[in-house]
């Protein structure tokens, strides 16, 4: 009798019937195929203008960038001393952490067993990880290349920081009130200090970039419009300029040098270049 | 005849048993700590905790991504009863989906304490990233809540407050009607968010221990069985404190057999996991990421006590074997043995995972050093302020909501 009494209650309950819902996934299903095929696949309208951008645009390496510029950075391995004054510079221009750099150098060892030094700016991926993981687009894509955050959009919920696979980026853990021991030697500071509870990264000195460009200079070649950590290396080690221009000093050295881009295999395009020192890595 | 009088009068003076009074009066004391901790927190700021930009995500993750798993039950038991149609779980339903409400609400809490700018909460429906796999978390936790709440409107309206204003509770009743589409919605909805929980670790290709594609299936799968017990497990508690029969027993047995099977599945899935991303198919960078955990960390310990023999295998024996099955002892301590598994597997792959200093030079020497991470005071003073809310949510609902009624609309 109870199982008369559940018959009567299912016909009252469930005005969804099974064919209902296997209608429902069915429909899902057909439109979870059709969408890439429509978009991406073979019956997608967009398929010729794609293949087009791919002809005009042999690169690799400019996938973020839509503009006419997308800058990069060389660092020659082979030049660098150590000296860590791109690390005081970039600090003290970005008024940044003294104990939390943005920019750091390393020293480590060829297989060889010489010493030599890694600085680490921020990569400017442009198959970015930590552009991809955002979830409210704090952290984006300019039409230069360049990988800037929005710091009045972060939650704070450091999914970039664990997604990036350089250990660029810092946390503000607290309130401000540290007095940064790098200012003035060293610089002064160009940009506001970020509140606590965001993230935050180096941007290749944005603030100057964009100053340049409005008064007519180049970026890489004037010293006003070139990032903090290139004008004070004392060796030259670091090259700024547009990678996109192939009469730049970036391009040429590119050209004429082996170059290695850190954790290539991960296919994020960085946008720093390095050359490994003479007896190689 | 004072009692009557109150009863007339229908207002809150139903008669509380000291040891009640007493069981508030914890809860009231949980509740106080944790709050404390909280605003400590909201004023102070994160760098009290003790996580640290090497190991920026930590215990209020781990149980933010629990407390997620656990709240399982819901959906999976919603989908069980009005999409595959065994109506005869549907007892257990009202309970299932008020312990998804506890658990989803209490990850909300903690994420709310663990993000930095906790006044931008809302960023993620305004700003939307689609390629963002926490921003897909976010949404559909939010609209899996939403769920949640309508399908407990109608438990809600019966309650006796509601006798006063009836075209609420016939609001709530019409709601009722659309449970079977919210179950079919909030299982999809669920089974996407419990996945892509895994798949936030899965897709970081930086991390060697967590980039492989079997994360969110392992998610899932430990959701879908654990859940279902956890909410047995409340079941039978609340039986042995108030002394009344909440869901029949024969129901409750399926339920936990339910579960036994589940988590063979997740276990035959997991060593299969672990035997081609360690042994068959290792690569260097995970070899050398797990030779690290291994020597420096309880990670083995962790793992094979924490999570395969108290997650999976004691309570796959206590859920499965017939003797067991039909305790309720045996079933609660193997619900409690899951949780465990659960919170150990999440905090393994979480601070796990991030214990794994990245590589990046391209020399041979410099390495960073491993993380370290344990949680401050004020940490678990917040996850105390997540338990006490969570029980005091169960203990509202079991004391003034009709939940056992077997009434049907």
């Amino acid at each position: 009798m109870t199982a008369q009494k559940k018959r009567t209650k299912k016909k009252v309950v469930v005005e969804l019937t099974r064919s209902d819902v296997l209608k429902v996934a069915a429909a899902t299903v057909g439109a979870v195929i059709a969408a890439p095929l429509l978009t991406t696949g073979p019956l997608s309208p967009f398929g010729q203008f794609k293949q087009e951008q791919l002809e005009g645009e042999p690169q690799v390496g400019h996938g973020a960038v839509t503009g006419e510029y997308h800058w990069g950075m060389v660092i020659n391995l082979d030049q660098c001393i150590g000296c860590e004054y791109c690390q005081r510079a970039c600090s003290a221009t970005n008024d940044v952490r003294a104990d939390d750099p943005w920019n750091v150098v390393i020293p480590d060892k060829t297989s060889g067993g010489a010493t030599f030094f890694l600085s680490r700016p921020c990569l400017h991926c442009q198959n970015a990880p930590c552009v991809e993981v955002c979830p409210v687009k704090a952290t984006y894509h300019r039409e230069d290349g360049l990988v800037v955050m929005d710091y009045d959009r972060c939650i704070g919920c450091r999914y970039c920081q664990v997604a990036c696979p350089y250990d660029a980026r810092r946390f503000n853990w607290e309130a401000r009130s540290d007095e940064n021991p790098y200012v003035p030697a060293w610089g002064d500071p160009e940009v506001e200090r970020r509140p606590r509870g965001v993230v935050e990264k180096c941007t290749f000195c944005i603030q100057r970039i964009d100053k340049a460009l409005e008064n007519g200079l180049t970026p890489g070649e004037d010293r006003d419009a070139t990032p903090a950590c290139v004008n004070i290396c004392p060796v030259r080690a670091r090259t700024f300029g547009n990678l996109k221009d192939e009469n730049s000093r970036v391009v040429q050295l590119i050209a004429t040098n082996p170059t290695l881009r850190l954790r290539d295999e991960l296919g994020t395009e960085a946008s720093v270049y390095y050359i490994p020192p003479k007896e190689g890595i | 005849m004072s009692t009557s009088a109150f009863q007339q009068k229908r207002s809150f003076q139903l008669p509380f048993s000291p040891a009640f009074l007493i069981w508030l009066g914890f809860l009231g004391v949980l509740l106080a700590i944790g709050v404390y901790s909280a605003i400590t927190v909201f004023i102070k700021g994160l760098y009290i905790t003790n996580m640290t930009d090497s190991v920026p995500w930590g215990l209020w993750i781990t149980v933010d991504l629990s407390s997620i798993a656990l709240g399982a039950g819901a959906f999976t038991l919603s989908a069980i009863v009005y999409i595959f149609g065994i109506k005869r779980l549907q007892p257990i339903i009202r309970l299932a989906v008020l312990v998804g409400f506890a658990g989803y609400t209490s990850a909300m809490v903690t994420l709310l304490m663990d993000i930095g700018r906790p006044d931008r909460f809302w960023h993620p429906w305004v700003f939307w990233n689609v390629h963002s796999v926490l921003w897909e978390v976010t949404m559909c936790i939010t609209v899996y809540l939403m769920i949640l709440v309508t399908e407990f409107a109608p438990v809600i309206v019966d309650a006796k407050i509601f006798d006063k204003w009836p075209r609420i509770r016939k609001f709530g009743h019409f709601l009722h009607r659309f449970t079977p589409f919210l179950a079919v919605l909030g299982l999809l909805i669920s089974l996407l968010h419990q996945s892509s929980l895994g798949a936030t670790y899965g897709v970081i290709k930086s991390r060697p221990i967590w980039f492989k594609p079997s994360m969110p299936i392992m998610f899932v799968l430990s959701a879908i069985a654990a859940g279902p017990a956890v909410t047995v497990a409340v079941a039978y508690v609340v039986e042995w404190i108030t002394r009344k029969r909440t869901v029949p027993h024969d129901v409750l047995q399926i339920i936990t057999r339910f579960s036994g099977v589940g988590l063979l599945a997740y276990g035959y899935i997991k060593f299969w996991d672990m035997a081609a991303v360690t042994y068959y198919g290792r690569t260097p960078g995970v070899s050398t990421a797990f030779a690290l955990l291994q020597q420096q960390t309880p990670y083995p310990f962790a793992f094979w006590v924490g999570e395969v023999i108290l997650g999976i295998l004691a309570p796959a024996i206590l859920f499965l074997v017939p003797r067991f099955n039909k305790n309720p002892a045996a079933a609660v301590l193997g619900a409690l043995s899951a949780m465990i598994g659960i919170v150990i597997h999440r905090w393994d792959v979480t601070v796990g995972g991030l214990f794994v200093p990245l590589s990046y030079s391209p020399g041979t020497a410099f390495e960073l050093p491993i993380g370290k991470y344990f949680p401050a005071l004020i940490e678990w003073g917040v996850i105390v302020l997540v338990i006490g809310y969570a029980l005091t949510v169960v203990t509202l609902a079991v004391k003034f909501l009709p939940l056992f009624e077997r009434k049907e609309h």
